[in-house]
């Protein structure tokens, strides 16, 4: 299926079932067909290197924003020597814009779970932890329960449905901290301690959980293995664009008539997003900028977006990125420099203090995009900022600081004419 | 006032021991454990739970610290947490926690005289389509925010009644 | 052999290193903060950034790639990396600040951050002299900030424990002082708390900090966020000299150093040595700075009608011969000392055997339990060993009772019977005791003759610690009768080599009246005719050496150049190999 006719696509990680989250109608609707497939079809699926190779094949880049082969992510684990080793499925979506996961765990938890186990006997882990930020708890309890339902249905534990293969699964709520959404810091917070980033390598495939071989993945990007297993890694490449296909969860969200999250191939162009699929512009007001996928990507101006689609390729040609596909839509009555400092507040409120340039740098960058938005700023503050975005980028264990970044430089660079209006004006005069 | 787990509490705490190698891991869970018992994890808690999991009581608090959503103090009956962060921001998250302050009559971060309403700003809760929206104490969402829903909000938690789960459908389905 | 090119020069190495810890091996220098040898390597502080890149080799030729003008093709990592967490590898190749532009930017930018929410009130900071946030900041901060909002603050003067004071907006958070308690005293005291930028770390609300090893966390701490609470504002670190010397409070003999300033010691500190204590010691350890000022026994004592007077040391030497000649040999017991060093127990038992008295006999000083594996021992003294070497006879309480019983006249070396319970006034009813002691106790209040001796912190001498090493002390102090300018082997703090008339910087009250034990007996020995002459504790040593087997070979030299020597068989041969 090519880009231009997302809209003959048909769902597949929330299809247009009702009370898909009970696990007999998800059964009744083919679901755990594909754990059972890999689990017992030895002629399809030989060993569980058969199932990394065409999730491989499909070229399934992760959800969560790094965008990551998950079948070749999977292959860096070291063969197993019969001690523990780990799947943690990373649900701590909290980039602001991104609310995609969620919707995984409200409507159909069993394609994850399904997707969890499938990988999870691919990579001969002996125990998976789901780490759901704490804040969704509703959603933390839909889980226990599908769980909890799967284990009765003897899809989870012991010798799964006659195959031998077991494995454990265990909910891990956070408690408030954006920054476990990255995934050593994840790795940190399930081992019960604040969640600093680890230092790589060793990376964890190599020393993961409590030192052992761990994977991490994305929730959407595990929900999308059944349909690979099912339905092959030839369909899944078909759909979307080429370099970056699969259906994908867009959360739009902003000044749209319709938001929400919704399930289309990849590369579907920015501005049929905005006008067919989310309603079009509230209150007919003007298209002024989007943030593609999460507050850290860099923004583009509406006069940016003609022919760009979502996808790595085409927003790179614009210097932007897919991120967490979350997109952010603002109109013409959008006060960029109040939007700059709110991102840039958020940075400053979730670096977890670990390393001096993000500790120190958020700070920094907050407070004077404050000066800046109370008008009290000057000019030469925002050549100040753009530095500061340089002693930050790249200095770090993890990517927040990138993240802080980011938007401080493009924003500016894209809005710079906003941004020296708010400005003081010049105090020197000619005598 | 001496804090102690009931019997219950204690046999949760072994089910969530029993799901990690090791005790540390249950320092989020059981802190949690203890904020629902307790309604918050002051210093007193934090020593509860260090004793209780036998672990360092400077370990435990220093994961408290780190994490927003326990609570370091007593905090109102209800826990107003306003997401103003991004989406939020452009679909008027600020109004809403304007608002509240104005109709409380408090600041963000302070709790009513009567105790019954603290209010936070808070960072992005991941309900960006349903902006503006607030969380009550940890607990349900509250999407798509309007003054008179506000209104309704805070009569119906002053008569002891929490919001039910708004389930907000699909947009691009019919039957979800 | 493997190679890594640093700065353009090629170093071949063997075995496994971090790239930082090699430059510092080299004697090079790359900034930072965080890293500690003996701990976990966090990497936070990012200061330690470098470029870090591999020569390009073609896999079948193996031959490097090279570039138009016959240069080798350097692969960079796409990020400045941290060097104290990176592994060295076969062709790597490095740029420090000393060659790469990007590097000095990097680590002046990191600077510029580190400074930013830093009080920069180092005037009123114990920190400073010694801070290597100062330090570094010279050498490769910016000049000035362009910082111009609001600082976050903390939390200041907080009493951690009893021993440490925090000052949180200092901090940078490193986090050695909580890896500290984490990974080497295990106490697991200390957290960071908060997150961010209001990070800091403390300890949980109502404990307290005392760790009895606290005050390594005051030494590691790179910048003036923990202070000691005993040492704050009593002097800079520029005033003071410093002088190394070893533990004398247990059988560890952690080594360390002395600082004095007017010869006062004003704190001690340990000094690295792998073998014994790595980079720590314990507290307890460093509050003796105050039996070297306190207390001390200045010019001789004697008893007459029952009351301690002041003396001449003319008269002393003169009353310690007239006693032994007026006691019959077997009457007289001499009693040596495991608090005492190997020069002052020998110089005490040559003396002895001169005069044909007893071999010293001693009683150890052990506190059962008190020991904790770690530095803390059950032995509270620091020469038991060495007083084992010397062959002299070890006694228990009831033995050394038995042997009192028998005499008329003890004499006593640095040893505080009475005050440890191994005697009682009873038990020297009517018996003359002279005592060569350090500090006043209710020992040498009870003597009849006592004879001021100098402490670790003022002679050059050797202790024999629980595991059979041999480390020697320097003078640190002088007395009154050494002299700093003419004595090369004292330590000049900036204010003696620098110091003018008008500086009226040395007190003479400061200087205790009082003789090394081997210049005391040297003294005894010339009124009596005997041949004995002592005159320093390198020179003892080469006699003990060539005449006490255990010894053999050791000398001042060696025991510098090796930190201390194990004298103790089986280990022996480990260290020698």
């Amino acid at each position: 299926m090519s880009t231009a006719d997302w809209k003959n696509y048909e769902p597949v990680l929330i299809p247009d079932i009702k009370d898909l989250h009970n696990i007999d109608v998800y059964i009744k609707n083919g679901g755990y067909k594909a754990l059972t497939s890999v689990l017992k079809d030895k002629e399809k699926w030989a060993d569980p290197k058969s199932v990394i190779n065409e999730v491989k094949e499909a070229n399934i880049r992760g959800r969560g924003g790094a965008g990551f082969n998950a079948g070749l992510k999977w292959s860096f684990m070291p063969p197993a020597d019969g001690n523990p080793r780990y799947l943690a499925c990373n649900g701590d979506e909290s980039e602001p814009g991104t609310f995609k996961d969620r919707k995984i765990f409200e409507y159909n938890p069993h394609v994850f779970i399904e997707g969890a186990l499938i990988a999870a006997y691919a990579m001969e882990i002996t125990t998976i932890y789901v780490y759901i930020r704490g804040e969704y708890r509703i959603y933390i309890q839909m889980m226990e329960k599908a769980i909890s339902d799967a284990y009765d249905k003897g899809y989870i534990g012991k010798n799964i449905q006659g195959s031998g293969y077991s494995v454990d699964f265990y909910v891990h709520s956070g408690a408030g901290a954006y920054i476990c959404g990255e995934e050593t810091s994840m790795l940190e917070s399930l081992e019960g301690k604040r969640g600093y980033p680890r230092v790589k390598p060793p990376f964890p495939a190599q020393k993961g959980l409590w030192g052992r071989p761990t994977t991490i993945n994305n929730i959407e990007t595990l929900a999308h293995v059944p349909a690979v297993i099912n339905r092959g890694a030839a369909w899944f490449k078909g759909i979307g664009a080429a370099s970056h296909p699969g259906p994908i969860l867009y959360g739009i969200s902003g000044h749209v008539n319709k938001p929400g999250v919704y399930e289309l191939p990849s590369g579907v162009p920015i501005l049929d997003l905005i006008h067919d699929v989310a309603g079009g512009m509230r209150n007919g007001k003007k298209l002024k900028a989007v943030i593609p996928g999460g507050s850290s990507t860099p923004i583009l101006r509406a006069d940016q977006l003609d022919g760009i689609t979502m996808d790595s390729d085409s927003l790179r040609t614009v210097g932007s990125m897919l991120g967490t596909a979350g997109m952010v839509v603002m109109d013409e009555d959008t006060d960029i420099v109040d939007v700059l400092w709110r991102i840039a507040h958020f940075y400053h409120h979730e670096s977890c203090g670990q390393c001096t340039p993000c500790r120190e740098g958020t700070g920094w960058l907050e407070k004077i995009l404050l000066k800046i938005k109370n008008g009290d700023g000057e000019v030469k503050d925002l050549d100040l900022l753009l530095d500061l975005t340089t002693q930050m980028e790249g200095r770090t264990i993890c990517a927040l600081a990138d993240a802080a970044a980011w938007p401080v430089r493009f924003t500016i660079n894209r809005f710079r004419d906003e941004f020296e209006e708010r400005c003081k004006k010049s105090v020197h005069a000619f005598i | 006032m001496a804090y102690e787990f009931t019997k219950e509490d204690l046999e949760q705490i072994e089910e969530i021991k029993s799901r990690y190698p090791e005790v540390m891991p249950a320092t989020l869970p059981v802190l949690w454990v203890a904020q629902n018992r307790f309604g918050h994890v002051n210093p007193e808690v934090q020593n509860l739970v260090a004793e209780t999991l036998g672990l360092p009581h400077s370990h435990v608090h220093g994961v408290a610290e780190f994490y927003t959503q326990y609570y370091k103090e007593e905090k109102g009956k209800y826990v107003l947490d306003v997401c103003t962060c991004l989406s939020c921001q452009l679909c008027g998250g600020y109004d809403i926690l304007h608002y509240l302050e104005e109709k409380l009559g408090i600041k963000k971060g302070e709790t009513t005289q009567d105790g019954m309403f603290t209010l936070n700003e808070a960072e992005c809760l991941g309900a960006c389509g349903y902006a503006p929206m607030l969380q009550v104490t940890n607990d349900q969402y509250v999407n798509h925010l309007t003054k008179e829903k506000i209104d309704m909000l805070v009569e119906s938690l002053k008569k002891g009644e929490k919001p039910e789960y708004e389930k907000i459908g699909m947009p691009q389905r019919e039957n979800i | 052999m493997p190679e890594v090119i640093i700065d353009g020069k090629s170093y071949k190495y063997e075995g496994q290193h971090k790239l930082l810890q090699f430059i510092q091996d080299l004697g090079k220098e790359v900034p930072f903060f965080c890293y500690h040898p003996s701990m976990s390597i966090p990497a936070n502080c990012r200061q330690c950034m470098v470029k870090v890149g591999q020569y390009i080799v073609d896999r079948e030729s193996g031959k490097h790639e090279l570039d138009d003008k016959g240069n080798k093709v350097i692969r960079w990592f796409p990020k400045l990396q941290t060097a104290c967490n990176i592994d060295i590898a076969d062709g790597m190749v490095v740029h420090t600040q000393e060659t790469d532009e990007l590097v000095r930017r990097a680590q002046k930018d990191n600077l510029e951050l580190i400074l930013i929410n830093h009080p920069l009130d180092c005037p009123i900071c114990d920190q400073a002299g010694e801070c290597p946030l100062q330090i570094q900041t010279y050498k490769y901060g910016p000049e000035g900030s362009r910082f111009e909002v609001k600082k976050v603050h903390k939390p200041k003067r907080i009493q951690l424990g009893p021993r440490v004071v925090l000052d949180a907006e200092r901090c940078i958070n490193c986090t050695r002082c909580t890896r500290f308690t984490q990974e080497i005293s295990k106490t697991h005291q200390l957290t960071i708390t908060r997150r961010g930028d209001k990070n800091y770390p403390t300890t949980a609300p109502g404990t307290e900090f005392n760790d009895p090893y606290s005050l390594n966390t005051v030494d590691i701490c790179p910048v003036g966020a923990l202070t000691s609470a005993d040492f704050r504002f009593k002097a800079r670190v520029w005033e003071m000299n410093q002088t190394p010397g070893i533990d004398i409070t247990n059988g560890k003999g952690c080594n360390i150093d002395l600082w004095t300033r007017d010869n006062i010691v004003l704190r001690i500190t340990p000094r690295f040595n792998m073998d014994v204590n790595d980079h720590w010691m314990p507290d307890a350890g460093r509050e003796a700075y105050k039996i070297f000022n306190e207390n001390r026994i200045s010019r001789p004592l004697q008893k007459l009608d029952g009351e301690q007077i002041l003396s001449s040391w003319n008269n002393a030497v003169a009353t310690f011969i007239e006693q032994i000649d007026n006691t019959e040999n077997k009457n007289i017991l001499v009693i040596g000392s495991p608090h005492a060093s190997v020069e002052e127990n020998y110089s005490l038992a040559k003396f002895s055997n001169l005069m044909g008295l007893n071999q010293p006999v001693f009683v150890p000083h052990l506190k059962e339990g008190a020991g904790d594996g770690f530095l803390i021992t059950d032995d509270q003294a620091p020469n038991t060993v060495g007083c084992r070497l010397l062959g002299f006879t070890e006694l228990d309480q009831k033995a050394l009772k038995k042997e009192v019983v028998k005499a008329s006249l003890v004499i006593l070396l640095s040893d505080h019977l009475l005050d440890r319970n191994v005697l009682t006034h009873k038990d020297l009813d009517g018996k003359f005791l002279i005592t060569l002691a350090t500090n006043h106790s209710e020992t040498t209040k009870r003597a009849d003759l006592v004879i001021p001796v100098t402490t670790a912190a003022e002679h050059a001498a050797s202790y024999v610690n629980v595991d059979g090493r041999i480390q020697r002390t320097f003078r640190a102090k002088e007395t009154k009768y050494t002299n700093r300018r003419l004595d090369m082997e004292m330590s000049e703090g900036r204010l003696d080599r620098y110091g003018t008339n008008f500086d009226n910087w040395v007190t003479e009250d400061n200087k205790i009246d009082c003789l090394p034990v081997w210049r005391f007996i040297s003294e005894a020995a010339g009124s009596k005719g005997l041949d004995l002459v002592l005159s320093d504790g390198r020179e003892i040593m080469d006699e003990i050496s060539s005449t006490h087997n255990p010894f053999k070979g050791v000398s001042y030299q060696l025991m510098d150049e090796q930190a201390g020597i194990l004298l103790i068989n089986d280990s022996k041969e480990k260290t020698n190999a």
